[in-house]
């Protein structure tokens, strides 16, 4: 998948148009954090559960070592194979071999955002391996070939007119319609096909608990349990942070993430895989083959407070609450991530110097930290990576800012320690700034302001500032 | 008479001063004496903001230096709050001294209608004003200290007074400090959905207890609703009964 994090100015900007132009688009999300509130709404005590999930993800982490080691080993006793890729390439390129070897024509795939990721999809085109993706929304935008615009809902922006256009011409079905039934039950038909022969199937994995060696699975579709149970051969593809110590830890997570995410007490399926089928069992797959992805991420790992964007559990709640989100929509990040927990990902996985806008294109809110069921703080590790940036030699690959602003601040610093100081450049500035001020008000300035002043005003500053007029109120009031 | 020291926010001191003078009105009518120490400059939000920590650190252990040993320190703004209390610990982590004297200052330090109401425990400041109000939930005030119910005791005790509800009421602004300037598709986008949702509520001014969200949301009804106001809550509960309508 092309990486556009670069233009994310340019893309937010075409997102506003969009989202102008279809109101819908901004209710979605809303929709989806109202069904959150409700959903949420069923526990106990909401701030617990959440703080239970914020401590499970730290343990998580701050354990990932030995839970790696822990998991792998269970996994194995279970009769599963574990495969360490370090990198997206090497992901990619074990598991074409092995669906080369296997002779698989096709790979009927799940929803799963690290094979969005590491781009497995392009990959196994390439080798002849074609894959089909057996998520609505994921058939949708691959057939498309559009980026997921939400991480949970990857197509929630396209239209049913759309979506009909692209089934005819893609012959998908017959007769057009617009009833959003009748265009699922299209793509379930096409996919049937593709399940009943599917040889190979490939999905992600929410959870992987190190106790039992478990994989888990949420979904409400059904199609990554059908990916899982029906071909022969099957491909569960995780990064590092997904491992969870104990299964009572996972069940918390389920809990958590179903609410957040959707609403719902619980997904739809649940499926969770201790091994391949079993000589006593009827279904299941003949091989299971975990594929363990670190692409980047025990680099993260090392910087204790950049660990904690690998708390992420996958909601999305941050992004159905972001304000900055709901404005521009899931393209301006450029890449298979978006909203807060894309924009402290992202930076970390392509490098700060790629990504200077998506940690800098924050409000700092603090909306996001406040609905997540993982305890992260965005808006901090937003400060954090944008002071990373200043130092350009840093691992996270920072890039030096423009001399203007460095030189303004230091400047900034030498004035703030010296009030004197600090109050001649407030009257040295009054005169240049002012001579912009008509009746009381700055509706235009020339320079680096000009952002604000498309749209608003601002008032010039005052003839008198407070420390000024201290003297006077003292007396007066 | 007890001793109250007030930071003064930049944006106040040089864009705003008249948030200063209510401020300081409201806290002689609360009975307190309020306190100015002329030394003050910023508290470094600006260079936390943009990344340049060494810089705001010299803010911080400056600001420390000036209020490290008042009882009591209040200011009209949410983030200038926050700022000292939450982040000058995280930035001077790694020197002990400072690190003390950063954690003894934050549970000093208070934003006005928190003070107010919380502490003092004072509601209503004997301010009249007819008319239909709505609240700005400004993100620091409420994400960041959780103060929230506060300013709008103090609004519904001004005698006439209606708090009319608002929807999306604690969504950012989409000022963002250097966010507004860069951002501008983004922050106009967002200033546009607060200002229609003020215009929905049917309120004829709006509420908040941030300069900066004032600045934004001031700015852009300026250029295109002039006829629509938005006050900081010192300067309402100050001036109600007098200058205002």
């Amino acid at each position: 998948m092309q990486i556009s994090t670069e233009k994310f100015t340019e893309l937010a900007k075409k997102g506003v148009e969009k989202a102008r132009a279809r109101p819908f688009l901004k209710m979605v999300p809303h929709f989806l954090y109202q069904m959150r509130e409700a959903g949420l709404a069923t526990l106990p005590e909401v701030s617990a559960a959440q703080a239970y999930g914020a401590a499970i993800r730290s343990e998580a982490l701050n354990r990932l070592p030995e839970l790696l080691e822990e998991f792998e080993k269970n996994a194995t006793a279970n009769g599963a194979k574990v495969f360490w890729a370090r990198t997206a390439k090497e992901a990619n390129e074990y598991i074409a071999n092995l669906a080369t070897e296997r002779g698989a024509e096709f790979v009927i795939k799940g929803k799963s955002m690290v094979t969005e990721e590491i781009g497995l999809n392009e990959h196994l085109s390439e080798h002849g391996i074609e894959p089909w993706e057996a998520d609505l929304g994921e058939f949708i935008i691959q057939q498309m070939h559009c980026p997921p615009f939400h991480i949970v809902g990857p197509a929630l922006n396209i239209s049913v007119e759309e979506i009909r256009d692209l089934f005819m011409a893609k012959a998908i079905m017959k007769e057009p319609t617009l009833d959003p039934v009748e265009l699922g039950w299209a793509a379930r038909l096409f996919l049937r096909e593709k399940f009943h022969r599917a040889e190979f199937g490939v999905t992600g994995v929410n959870m992987a608990v190190a106790e039992t060696g478990t994989i888990i699975n949420l979904e409400n579709e059904g199609n990554i349990r059908f990916a899982k149970s029906s071909p022969k051969t099957q491909v569960s593809v995780m990064t590092l942070e997904k491992v969870v110590p104990t299964m009572k830890d996972a069940l918390h997570l389920i809990r958590l993430l179903s609410r957040n995410c959707s609403g719902q007490k619980i997904s739809a399926y649940v499926s969770m895989d201790s091994g391949p089928k079993k000589e006593s069992e009827i279904d299941g797959p003949e091989e299971l083959i975990i594929v363990i992805v670190d692409n980047g991420r025990s680099r993260i790992y090392q910087d204790p407070q950049a660990r904690d964007a690998l708390r992420c559990i996958r909601c999305a709640a941050c992004l159905n609450i972001c304000p900055v989100y709901r404005q521009i929509g899931g393209y301006a990040y450029g890449w298979v991530y978006s909203g807060p927990m894309g924009q402290v990902l992202m930076p970390l996985l392509l490098g700060l110097d790629k990504t200077q806008d998506i940690y800098r294109a924050c409000t700092l809110c603090g909306a996001c930290k406040s609905v997540c069921p993982a305890g992260i703080d965005h808006p901090n590790l937003m400060l954090y990576y944008r002071s990373m940036d200043l130092s350009a030699d840093h691992p996270f690959h920072g890039k030096k800012r423009p001399w203007r602003e460095v030189r303004f601040f230091q400047a900034w610093g030498m004035a703030v320690q010296r009030f004197w100081m600090w109050n001649l450049g407030i009257s040295m500035t009054r005169p240049l700034m002012n001579k912009n001020s008509h009746n009381g008000l700055i509706r235009e300035m020339k320079g680096a302001f000009g952002g604000w002043f498309r749209k608003r005003d601002f008032p010039p500053m005052a003839e008198k500032t407070f420390h000024e007029k201290w003297e006077e109120i003292k007396k007066t009031h | 008479m007890k001793e109250v020291s007030m930071f003064i926010p930049c944006t106040v001191d040089i864009f705003l001063p008249d948030i200063g003078e209510a401020t300081v009105s409201l806290l002689r009518r609360a009975g307190v004496n309020p306190v100015y120490h002329r030394g003050q400059t910023c508290c470094g939000q600006p260079a936390m903001n943009s990344g340049y920590r060494k810089e705001a650190k010299k803010a911080a252990k400056h600001f420390i230096e000036l209020f490290g040993n008042d009882d009591v320190i209040v200011s009209p703004s949410g983030s200038c709050i926050c700022m000292v209390k939450h982040h000058y610990p995280e930035l001077l982590g790694n020197e002990p001294e400072w690190f003390r004297r950063a954690t003894e200052l934050a549970p000093r330090m208070y934003e006005l209608s928190q003070y107010l109401v919380d502490v003092l425990q004072v509601t209503d400041m004997g301010a009249a004003y007819r008319g239909k109000v709505a609240y700005h939930e400004s993100c620091h005030v409420l994400r960041g200290l959780g103060v929230s119910t506060q300013p709008k005791k103090l609004i519904s005790a001004v005698k006439g007074t209606e708090l009319v509800a608002m929807n999306q009421d604690d969504f950012c602004c989409g000022f963002g400090g250097e966010f507004a300037n860069h951002y501008p598709d983004i922050s106009e986008s967002m200033v546009e959905d607060k200002v229609q949702n003020y215009l929905d509520s049917g309120a004829d001014l709006l509420i908040l207890c941030e300069p900066g969200c004032l600045l934004n949301i001031g700015g852009y009804l300026s250029r295109h609703h002039p006829e629509k106001r938005v006050m900081h809550l010192a300067t309402f509960l100050a001036q109600a009964g007098r200058e205002v309508r």
